[in-house]
């Protein structure tokens, strides 16, 4: 078939169209289309810090951001070590306490796909992650 | 008896001709040659080209959720546009590869995979300047832990490839 540049474009992009429609309604259950994380995974720095006694700190951040600096209390487990640390948390977790995970900002994801792993292969409830992360904590506390 | 009255004996003229006709087949030989090795060329690099995003595609096809984060993490779009590109850019690549391999609107095919690949270059540039912390999706985990340099080597490889591509495909037409 003989077409312009233009339409040829035009053609592929309305085809590819359709199998991404079928894949959005397929997907509606699974993702949020107002927020990345839903709002009742999410913790501010001040609610968190409400929660007192209750809560396991979790940075998700690599070995070298956790050793320069973290929340004080805070337990290391990222996933360059995740089976290594993991024990280590587990131990640390009772049935009832709140777990909040961090990373460095908002724009990383660390925090997020440590706590679906954490909600997920380890069965901890109640898992939460920091709005904001290691910045907004340093913002507050400074 | 052996005459055959019908068959004209070759003349010097009419053998000058036929020997005029083997050169000038002989001469057409050497551009279908050129045309026929450039035409393989134009397969094998639009062969691993359309590999390439057909397996990117596939990857990010496969975990919309994970690659509508990776969307957002370069902080340039708002949450639901990275969601719609999400669901849209795998298919858009997986169409388009599909439609180098098998010369179905390869024109725009290509165009469509410069245009995308000049943009995630631009995207990830932008996001290096500025200091972010993210990791690309551009191969879902396998690109996860890539360096600045690696993602920049490939994004270039690529848009060579397709630009390759592109002039080969207009020169093979103008042959």
């Amino acid at each position: 078939m003989k077409l312009s540049l233009t339409r040829q474009a035009l053609v592929l992009a309305a085809l590819s169209l359709l199998p991404a429609v079928g894949e959005a309604i397929y997907f509606r259950g699974k993702i949020s289309w107002q927020s990345p994380i839903p709002l009742s995974e999410m913790v501010s720095v001040d609610q968190a810090r409400a929660w007192g006694e209750d809560v396991i700190w979790v940075d998700a951040r690599p070995d070298a951001d956790f050793g320069r600096d973290h929340v004080p209390g805070a337990l290391s487990l990222n996933e360059d070590r995740w089976n290594q640390l993991l024990p280590q948390f587990l131990a640390a977790w009772s049935p009832g306490k709140k777990v909040v995970v961090y990373c460095s900002a908002e724009s990383c994801d660390l925090a997020r796909e440590a706590a679906e792993r954490l909600r997920k292969e380890a069965q901890v409830p109640d898992v939460f992650v920091l709005n904001g992360g290691w910045e907004a904590w340093v913002k507050k506390n400074r | 008896m052996n005459h055959t009255p019908n068959v004209q004996r070759p003349t010097p003229k009419t053998f000058a001709s036929g020997q005029l006709n083997a050169e000038v087949s002989a001469e057409s030989a050497q551009p279908s040659l050129k045309y026929r090795s450039l035409k393989v060329f134009c397969w094998l690099l639009a062969l691993v080209a359309a590999g390439i995003f057909i397996y990117a595609g596939a990857i990010k096809m496969l975990d919309p959720v994970q690659f509508a984060h990776d969307v957002k993490n370069f902080q340039i779009l708002p949450w639901p546009i990275s969601v719609a590109l999400a669901f849209y850019l795998p298919w858009l690549e997986i169409f388009c590869g599909f439609g180098l391999i098998f010369r179905f609107f390869s024109r725009g095919a290509i165009s469509i995979l410069t245009v995308l690949i000049v943009v995630f270059t631009l995207a990830t540039a932008a996001a290096k300047v500025r200091g972010l912390d993210i990791t690309c999706g551009c191969f879902g985990h396998a690109s996860q832990h890539w360096s600045f340099p690696a993602h920049l080597a490939t994004n270039l490889g690529i848009l060579a490839a397709l630009l390759a591509l592109w002039f080969s495909n207009r020169l093979a037409r103008q042959m």
